[in-house]
Parts: C-alpha cells; sequence; structure tokens
C-alpha cells in the first residue's frame, strides 16, 4: 500500500479516474493483443509453408549446380557467374497491420531470359542455365520469406510490447490504485468516526456545562428566596 | 530507394548466387570462417544498400553471440537462412517468449 498519498476526497476522485481510465486501457490493449495474436497465426502458417518451399527449391537448386560442376567444370561455372550483368534489386513497400508497419518486398530482374544472363550461348551448356534458373527461382523465394519473416518478427516485437503493456496494467498500475483508493477511503471513515466521536464529547461537555450553569442558578435564586 | 541481397558464406555456397546475377555475394573460406565471418556479416548489416543477407544456417555457429542475436533479430536487412530445415532460428525462441507457448512444437507433431 503506498501510504504516501493523502487521504483526501479530491485524491480519491482523482483515483476513480485513473481507474476507470485504466481499465479502458487493459481492455482495449487486451483486444490489440488478441487481434494481433490472430493476425500472426495466419502469418506463421504462411511462413512455415513458405519457408518449407524455401527448402525444397534450395535442394533442387544446390543439386543442379552440382550436376552443372560436375559436367562443366568449376571454372565454367563460375566464368559464367562472373559474366552476368543484370542484378536483382528489391524495392520495399510498407503495409499496415494492426498499427504495426510491415514490408512489402518488390523484386526486379530476378529472372532473366537467356539473353539477359550475359554470358555467351555458345561457351556455356544448358546444365549451367538450369542452374542459373533454379536459383533465380530460389531468390524469389527467398524475396518472399524475407517479407513474411520480417512481418513475423515485427508482429512479434509488437505482440511482446502490447503483453508487457496490459501485465504492467493488471500486475502492477490496477492494483495499486485499488489499494491507494481502499486506503484512502478507510482513512476517510477513520476520520468520520473520529469527528462524530469528537462532536459527541463536544456536546456532552457544552449539556455538563448548560446544566452546571443551570444548577448555579437555580441554587443563586433559592438563596436570594431566603 | 532500391536495395540489393548479400549472400555471405562459403565460396561453393555464394556461386549459385552469383550465376543468379546476385553482385554482393561474399565468399569466405571454411578455415578462415571462425576469423572473418563476424567482420564480414557486421559489413553488410551496416550497408545501407542491403535489403536481404542470405546466409546458410551451418554458418550461422561461426559467428559471435552478440553478432548473432544482431543478425537475427535484425529487420533492415532481414536475415534468410538456408540448409536450416523448417526451424527459423530464434524465431522459435522469440514465439514461445511473447505467445507464451511453442507453436512450432505443436506444428512438428502434427507432422
Amino acid at each position: 500500500m503506498a501510504t504516501d498519498v493523502k487521504p483526501t476526497r479530491k485524491n480519491l476522485m482523482a483515483i476513480e479516474d485513473r481507474i476507470e481510465l485504466s481499465e479502458r486501457g487493459h481492455d482495449t490493449l487486451e483486444k490489440k493483443r488478441d487481434g494481433l495474436i490472430m493476425e500472426f497465426m495466419d502469418i506463421l502458417d504462411q511462413a512455415q509453408d513458405v519457408r518449407s518451399e524455401l527448402e525444397d527449391t534450395y535442394d533442387r537448386a544446390q543439386q543442379r549446380l552440382d550436376m552443372a560442376r560436375a559436367m562443366d567444370g568449376d571454372v565454367a561455372v563460375r566464368g559464367a557467374a562472373a559474366a552476368l550483368k543484370e542484378h536483382p534489386e528489391i524495392t520495399t513497400q510498407s503495409k499496415n497491420i494492426m498499427g504495426v508497419v510491415v514490408p512489402q518486398i518488390e523484386s526486379t530482374r530476378v529472372r532473366k531470359s537467356l539473353d539477359q544472363r550475359g554470358y555467351g550461348v555458345l561457351g556455356t551448356s544448358s546444365r549451367i542455365d538450369a542452374a542459373a534458373e533454379a536459383y533465380e527461382e530460389l531468390l524469389e523465394q527467398i524475396i518472399l520469406a524475407a517479407e513474411v519473416e520480417t512481418a513475423m518478427k515485427e508482429l512479434l516485437d509488437e505482440i511482446e510490447t502490447t503483453k508487457r503493456r496490459v501485465n504492467a496494467l493488471e500486475f502492477k498500475l490496477l492494483p495499486e490504485l485499488h489499494s491507494n483508493k481502499e486506503y484512502i477511503e478507510q482513512k476517510l471513515e477513520e476520520q468520520e468516526r473520529e469527528e462524530i466521536f469528537r462532536m459527541k464529547k463536544i456536546k456532552d461537555k457544552k449539556e455538563a456545562q448548560e446544566r452546571a450553569e443551570r444548577e448555579a442558578a437555580e441554587a443563586e435564586s433559592v438563596s436570594a428566596d431566603d | 530507394m532500391s536495395k540489393e541481397i548479400a549472400v555471405v558464406g562459403s565460396p561453393d555456397f555464394t556461386t549459385g548466387f552469383r550465376l543468379a546475377g546476385v553482385r554482393k555475394a561474399v565468399s569466405v573460406p571454411e578455415d578462415e570462417m571462425s576469423a572473418e565471418l563476424d567482420e564480414t556479416v557486421k559489413e553488410q548489416l551496416e550497408s545501407d544498400d542491403v535489403g536481404i543477407l542470405v546466409m546458410h544456417d551451418d554458418d550461422l555457429e561461426y559467428l559471435s553471440r552478440g553478432v548473432r542475436e544482431a543478425v537475427q533479430q535484425s529487420v533492415d536487412p532481414v536475415l534468410v537462412t538456408l540448409g536450416g530445415g523448417t526451424d527459423s532460428g530464434n524465431l522459435r525462441e522469440q514465439i514461445k517468449r511473447a505467445i507464451g507457448i511453442d507453436l512450432m512444437e505443436e506444428d512438428e507433431q502434427q507432422l
């Protein structure tokens, strides 16, 4: 219990207002947290699909590259790789999910036609083309995975923050406010009881004084008659 | 602003990406990984024109704890790891911390 609160009616009213506001905020944050978790569940399903597809594509791309290396030689593959002129680029835009800004990644020049790749058609084999194509497909999957996994990270951060705020309100601020309110109410009741007791005492004292005065006056009038 | 995809890993890992046109493919030989990988990854993290960083899941082992955590938590650039199966790194831990349940374990059991 915080005993540094002054037990006044004004403070009691202010605390009651704060309790009302905090309870409203707590409800809103709880709704936000639940909403974010629902959104996160959707993205998690999507992310797991993307992840497993990404791993399959990576295995396939590696197999094709190994094949090209085995048949055409490492030097030929590295030579073809060094000749490339078109480079994939990504641009990021943002999307808002319940107040959380998540990226939307758009890519350019990932998929290339044979003549866009830049290496000579005569000097290379179809196995190198197949490997290049598989890696281009892998890049597309990577971009998709990056988008989904970033969204997941952002959402998880926001869920954690919201959860912490809800817990702080529920287990720290609201119990403190309730205990302060109880303390002030008890103090005010105590003050009221003391006040009543004091008034009674004053009344008794006054009555006793009046009685004594009355008796003195009566005694005086009796002696005057005599 | 357009950004690029960066790939960091062994020469075997990066060759395929070079073939797909990735310009920022940094090869670090296996025997120099523990000495050089930290610095190379830090450079890519600090680079403004890198939007996605691709690494092999096994190579994360060579990173020091601080750099590994920084790269896993980074959003710009975001790290995408390959070859580590469907379990995507520290995301599982983060899910456990934020939601309170290991959602990925449920999925593993379903599979």
